[in-house]
């Protein structure tokens, strides 16, 4: 079997205890949340932590509520079963719960957090693979190493953000509430993740405790699109989320596309959805201006060899499934998967 | 190495195991529970699919050191609740699996089952696509799942009274119609 | 083949099948599902240590020298071995030896075996692994067979200098061509032909089970190995060559066996490492591979590259077929000598070719080492085959399926390259499929992105090539009868998951009137079990089950002449059926079959029989002409239907009809799993897995995350149906189910992708980005301009 490295483990009952634990150990430390991508991770030797923190048994980071202005309030800790499935989320955030339900396979989603997905390692062929595959290569500069494989001579990690939920969040401006030795700090999802694949997060030594999710108007849409190879277990190898906020009469008040599982930032898609605004529901006008919103997308994204799936593909099915997810976020369909 | 009191199928025990085993690992190695199988390491095959408070999860990315104070089944601890309960036999799902041959290897049903277990108690009534939907996080590598399927609806068919659909190979005869005996060729 | 071993497909009493044919459970099915079942991982002996193995990093260097000083003396650490303690060389084919146990001199993939180490747990092994130094020399190393075959040095396995002086081979592993007829007379003389470039990429069998093997070494010098593999017998005489031991010393036990496919058939390094590991330390010693060792333990389908012509008279009649093949076989021989073979031999059916010419060459390349894989060397051929099949159907302006009824080669025939078949019900698994998928009316009609298609294949049910040549019994039983009422089968035959051992309870309950669950099986034991070959060629159901028959009549013929003697009637009067004996003449009189066994050991003393079998003189007379001689060959036909995205250039499976001609199904429910899993497996080498190594000759993703083998999302609706011809020579009739009905899972879809939207895949695996490269190209080219399609010969197309 492979083996885990040894660490000690350490449980904290409270926020204010992890976080201690946390500074404590600084970068000798990993948190443990559902454990389904850091377990694997450790077993590849591409963390061996001298202390892992596991935070299940924080009571601040568990529950979903909805706060009096409609604010979505979801805990780090909960799970990617329980959030695809709570009603809440289905109705304020549709591509949030369409993305968790799609993470994975089911065990996983049942083990895997909110937390976790987007605190999720950046991936890469070159770099989730074992100790030994890693040695016979020479290691890459994600981990041990000096060069990347990606890109022959790459002076930088791409290893590629391969959050599904990231997309969804940052179509909903959701916030992420961390605390540190510092205290409690709130920021923007987008302006979490960084261009470094090595290390995709601006915030270090940090605990991610709450995901806040915005209040969104009467006719807001979402869907989240996902291209895997299998219909269940694989990590994507593009992921779109959409949003279209209606007016009661059916115009497009506002839009967000954005795109994971290119490179080591999730993407928000600025240009492409310019075309999408001021359209109207059932007019060719909106029809036109989702083939336009793909044919942006196409322009804007570059997926690089990174994660299995040849690029060239990946990048071909950009506008494919941006317009498929635009639609079926106007007709209140999704997720955009191929079973 | 730490104590961890463990309640496993029904049973209270201590058990030492340091903290980076896994509860694969505590169950196969230290309670002798080698119902639960290992595949492929690290979250990838199902195969060590236990239930966590009678929710499947994967034993493999599970710290044992995690899973004290909660109840955890194996699929040795399907037929003794069972028969607990008053039932007869081994689970009907464990019936069922063996009533349509779908136990080939076998390597990959001790999870399949609690997968499918865990579903029929959330759902008695699932859909084909919800019962593929409940499985996908379970690899199975000679049946193509169909003789799998059919266990599962045969179980709902039979908690339903209703009688389970035939298989394409037997036209004219459903051969899972009645209950089986105890394997032989009577039914 | 004496008489022992033909018994004809019906029952020698009047009241016909009592258990044969009916959906039995199986015989450890309820094991399995409790738990229950032990597999070898999960045997432990008292005061056992853990071996880890050490793996080259390197794709082809030569070993400068191993420094495992520092391992050794890492407390908990027990021993080290390396090539040097093992250098006897072995392989599964005894004519191509050229496996060590650990590397000797050279490393030949990423993977290579090279030390091992035995210690008191797997943490310790592993830790002691990272403090072995392996000096290397890199070597140029070959990942492309072509560049391969193109460059004879360096040598993967280099000959001597008198051996390069006599016959240089270079990298070549095989080389057959064989031809039968005049094949370019016949192309000459064809009304068309279609010629055109296949490709299979590989594929490995990704059993569940990862390989594990145990062993103890007795202070009385017997070593005991349990090991998850199919061929106990093999591995027996391999671990008594390479350790020097006889092999009455020797004993391999198959606990429960996680799925095999093939990928269990080879002699592994695990098992001489725990062998030796155990005999230098006086401890037990397990291995277990982690899920990336399986994937370089490998032997999984070689990729082929296939260039097929195929002629045909105006009417459709086949005039000849010609085939070069291009074998990538990795590191080393394996089966690689009978696969050659297999890749050409294994063609000659269900269709009649007048003239067939092959040339296969396997070349060795610096990969995990390719072997066998379900449907062993035919699958890769039957693909090209099938899809170029439906280009000549196209041409000829024929129906694809009447295309291949009109060259139905019929039953009780001799193929062009001599190989006899006998029952052959190919025409009634067409006419199965065809109206299970509603052929006639569906097919062409069913719009644009869906489609239909169909292909055949044929397979062996057994070979009458062992393999290593001797005149005894391919497959050996006992049987033991007592006072108690139970019957035990001794046999070594091994079960694998497809219910071998529920197959010998059912012939011996059928046979000796016995209720199922009175008649227990030991197998794949090589101390308490006869010798037989083992779980591969789909042979065990055919030989063990003939063999079986054979002992059966013996025990019967005395069950029958105590009772007869006790009741004082005459023999004929006696009828045994499901644990009662009762009097033909009146049935009113009746004994419990466990008496009956009490009367028949008071009569005859302790009660035991042996049966065995052996295959009839078979095959071509020339060099390898046994190669795929089969005493039956099993048929199948597929229908496929398909869906193509073209936008995202997927294509999903919606149904699948398998009909598939087992001769008698012994037991239907069994079959129909190995009809099922069979196409499963096919449809997933169609259209998602691929084995292959990256541009450092590094395994491109060992791990069933990155090797992607489908969920219960990702498989379509399998509809088995069966075919039973009743083989002359089979047991009951019956002929293999397990291999057979992989073959035409792959070209069918290639085949339905064309109905669904004009283009062929010729080149596997059948990718989205594959499919829209195709897709585009046909909408650059004229229709048919693009086809690979060219005329040879006089005749032009219709």
């Amino acid at each position: 079997m492979l083996r885990l490295p040894a660490f000690e483990l350490r449980e904290p009952r409270s926020l204010a205890e992890a976080v201690a634990l946390l500074s404590e150990h600084g970068e000798s430390a990993q948190l443990l949340a559902g454990g389904t991508d850091l377990v694997p991770n450790m077993k590849h030797e591409l963390f061996t932590p001298k202390v892992v923190i596991a935070l299940a048994g924080v009571p601040e980071l568990h529950g979903v509520r909805v706060e009096p202005d409609g604010t979505l309030v979801l805990g780090a800790l909960t799970t990617l079963d329980a959030l695809a499935a709570d009603a809440r989320v289905r109705a304020r955030a549709p591509a949030l719960a369409q993305a968790a339900s799609l993470v994975a396979g089911p065990q996983l989603r049942r083990m895997g957090t909110l937390g976790g997905n987007v605190m999720l390692d950046t991936r890469c062929q070159w770099y989730n693979q074992t100790y030994f595959w890693r040695s016979a290569l020479g290691f890459c500069l994600k981990k041990d190493g000096t060069v990347c494989h990606v890109v022959a001579g790459g002076a930088n990690c791409v290893a590629a953000a391969s959050n599904d939920t990231a997309p969804a969040l940052m179509s909903l401006d959701a916030r992420l509430v961390l605390h540190g030795p510092a205290g409690r700090q709130e920021l923007p999802i987008e302006e979490l993740y960084t261009a470094d694949g090595i290390h995709n997060k601006r915030v270090r030594g940090a605990i991610l405790a709450e995901v806040r999710v915005p209040p969104v108007p009467e006719g807001h849409r979402g869907a989240y699109g996902k291209l895997r190879e299998r219909g269940s277990i694989d990590f994507p190898l593009l992921g779109i989320a959409a949003r279209l906020d209606l007016s009661p009469a059916g115009e497009v008040r506002a839009a967000a596309l954005c795109a994971v599982a290119l490179q080591a930032r999730p993407l928000r898609l600025r240009k492409a959805v310019q075309p999408l605004l001021g359209q109207r529901t059932g007019t060719p006008g909106l029809a036109a201006a989702i083939d336009a919103a793909a044919e942006l997308a196409h322009k804007q994204c570059h997926p690089l060899d990174n994660v299995p799936g040849e690029a060239e593909y990946r990048r071909e099915m950009v506008p494919v499934y941006v317009r498929r997810t635009l639609r079926a976020a106007l007709d209140g369909s999704g997720p955009v998967h191929h079973v | 190495m730490r104590v961890l009191e463990l309640e496993v199928n029904g049973d209270r025990q201590e058990v030492a195991a340091p903290a980076h085993w896994s509860l694969l690992e505590v169950l196969r190695y230290r309670l002798g529970l080698t119902g639960s199988k290992q595949g492929c390491d690290k979250g990838d095959c199902g195969a060590c699919t236990v239930l966590l408070e009678g929710q499947p999860v994967l034993a493999c990315l599970t710290l044992a050191a995690l899973c004290a104070g909660k109840r955890v089944t194996t699929i040795e601890g399907l037929m003794p609740a069972h028969l607990r309960a008053g039932g007869t036999g081994p689970d009907p799902v464990q019936a069922a699996f063996d009533r349509c041959g779908a136990l080939q290897c076998g390597f990959c049903q001790p999870g399949m089952m609690l997968s499918a277990r865990a579903l029929l108690d959330a759902n008695p009534s699932p859909s084909r696509a919800e019962i593929r939907a409940a499985l996908a996080g379970n690899l199975c590598r000679c049946t193509g799942y169909t003789q799998i399927l059919q266990a599962v609806e045969l179980c709902i068919a039979e908690a339903a009274g209703s009688e389970p659909a035939a298989p394409a190979w037997a036209p004219g005869q459903n051969p899972w119609k009645a209950p089986c005996g105890n394997g032989d060729g009577r039914t | 083949m004496s008489a022992r071993d033909v018994h004809g497909p019906a029952p020698p009493w009047s009241e016909g099948f009592r258990v044969v044919g009916r959906a039995q459970r199986k015989i450890d099915g309820l094991a399995k599902a409790t738990g229950a079942a032990l597999y070898t991982d999960d045997l432990v002996l008292p005061g056992m240590l853990h071996a880890k193995i050490l793996r080259s990093t390197q794709a082809h260097a030569r070993i400068r020298a191993i420094d495992a000083a520092a391992a050794l003396a890492l407390p908990g650490v027990h021993a080290v071995v390396t090539g040097r303690d093992m250098p006897v060389k072995y392989g599964v084919i005894p004519w191509t030896p050229d496996e060590n146990a650990l590397a000797l001199d050279k490393v030949r993939f990423v993977g290579d075996e090279v030390a091992a180490v035995a210690a008191v747990d797997e943490d310790t092994a592993n830790a002691a692994l990272k403090l072995i130094r392996v000096d290397y020399e890199p070597l140029r190393a070959f990942l492309d067979p072509e560049e391969a075959l193109a460059t004879p040095e360096p040598q993967i396995h280099e000959q001597t200098p008198e051996q390069k002086a006599k016959e240089p081979r270079g990298n070549v592993s095989k080389h057959v061509r064989l031809e039968f007829g005049e094949v370019d007379a016949a192309l000459a003389g064809s009304d068309v032909a279609v010629e055109g470039d296949y490709e299979f990429h590989g594929t490995t069998h990704t059993p569940i089970e990862p390989h594990c093997a145990l062993a103890q070494y007795g202070a009385d010098g017997v070593l005991t190995v349990w090991s998850s593999t199919q061929i106990t017998h093999y591995v027996q005489k391999a671990l008594a060559r390479v350790l020097g031991l006889p092999e009455a010393r020797v004993r391999v036990i198959q606990p429960c066996l996680g799925g095999a496919f093939g990928g269990k058939s080879d002699p592994f390094a695990l098992e001489f490492v725990v062998a030796k590991l155990a005999m230098l330390t006086g401890r037990p010693v397990k291995c277990l591979w982690t899920r990336e060792e399986v994937f370089y333990a490998h032997r999984g389908r070689h990729p082929m590259k296939l260039r097929y012509r195929t002629a045909a008279k105006r009417d459709g009649t086949l005039t000849a077929v010609d085939a070069r093949i291009l074998i990538d076989g990795g590191s080393y021989s394996s089966f690689g000598l009978v696969t050659t073979y297999y890749s050409g031999q294994l063609l000659t059916g269900p269709y009649h070719f007048p003239t067939y010419r092959f040339d296969s060459t396997r070349v060795f390349t610096n990969k995990p080492p390719c072997g066998p894989k379900r449907g062993h060397g035919s699958v890769q051929p039957r693909f090209a085959f099938e899809v170029q099949l439906d280009e000549l159907a196209e041409k000829l302006g024929l129906d694809p399926l009447e295309l291949r009824r009109r060259n139905f080669q019929g039953e009780h025939v001799k193929t062009v390259n001599g190989q006899r078949v006998t029952s052959n019900g190919f025409l009634q698994c067409l006419e199965a499929v065809e109206r299970a998928s509603r052929w006639k009316e569906r097919r062409g009609r069913l719009g644009r992105g869906r489609g239909l298609g169909l292909a055949g294949s044929m397979y062996i049910s057994g070979t009458n090539y062992p393999v290593y040549p001797n005149p005894m019994p391919q497959a050996g039983v006992q049987l033991k009868l007592d006072r108690s009422g139970l019957v035990t089968v001794f046999t070594g035959g091994n079960d694998i998951g497809q219910g071998s051992n529920t197959i010998a309870r059912t012939i011996v309950a059928e046979e000796l009137g016995l209720d199922p669950a009175d008649v227990r099986v030991v197998a794949a034991d090589t101390d308490l079990c006869p010798v037989d070959l083992g779980a591969y060629s789909s042979r065990v159901t055919f030989m063990v089950g003939n063999a079986l028959i054979d002992a059966c009549r013996k025990a019967r013929a005395k069950l029958v002449t105590a009772l007869a003697e006790n009741w004082k009637v005459a023999p004929e009067r006696i009828a045994f059926a499901l644990g009662r004996a009762t009097d033909r003449a009146d049935p009113a009189r009746s004994l419990d079959m466990r008496a009956v066994l009490q009367l028949a050991e008071a009569r005859f003393d302790t009660l035991g029989e042996t049966g065995a079998y052996n295959t009839p003189q078979l095959g071509g007379d020339y060099r390898g002409g046994t190669i795929g001689a089969s005493p039956a060959y099993s048929f199948t036909a597929h229908v496929v239907e398909v869906t193509v995205d073209e936008e995202t250039g997927r294509i999903t499976v919606e149904n699948c009809w398998i009909a598939h001609d087992c001769g008698r199904a012994l037991n239907p429910m069994l079959v129909a799993g190995q009809i099922e899993g069979s196409a499963y497996m096919g449809i997933a080498e169609a259209l998602l897995e691929d084995h292959g190594v990256n541009r450092f000759g590094l395994h491109r993703g060992p791990s069933l995350l990155d090797y992607r083998i489908p969920t219960s999302l990702d498989t379509p609706e399998l509809h088995a149906l069966i075919v039973e011809s009743l083989d002359p020579e089979g047991p009951y009739g019956a002929k293999e189910a397990g291999e057979g009905p992989l073959h035409p899972s792959i070209p069918a879809i290639s085949n339905a992708v064309h109905d669904a939207v004009g283009v062929r895949l010729r080149r596997l695996p059948f990718t989205p980005a594959r499919v829209l490269a195709e897709l585009r190209a046909a909408r650059a080219e004229p229709r048919g301009a693009r086809a690979a399609v060219l005329s040879a010969g006089g005749g032009e197309a219709c």
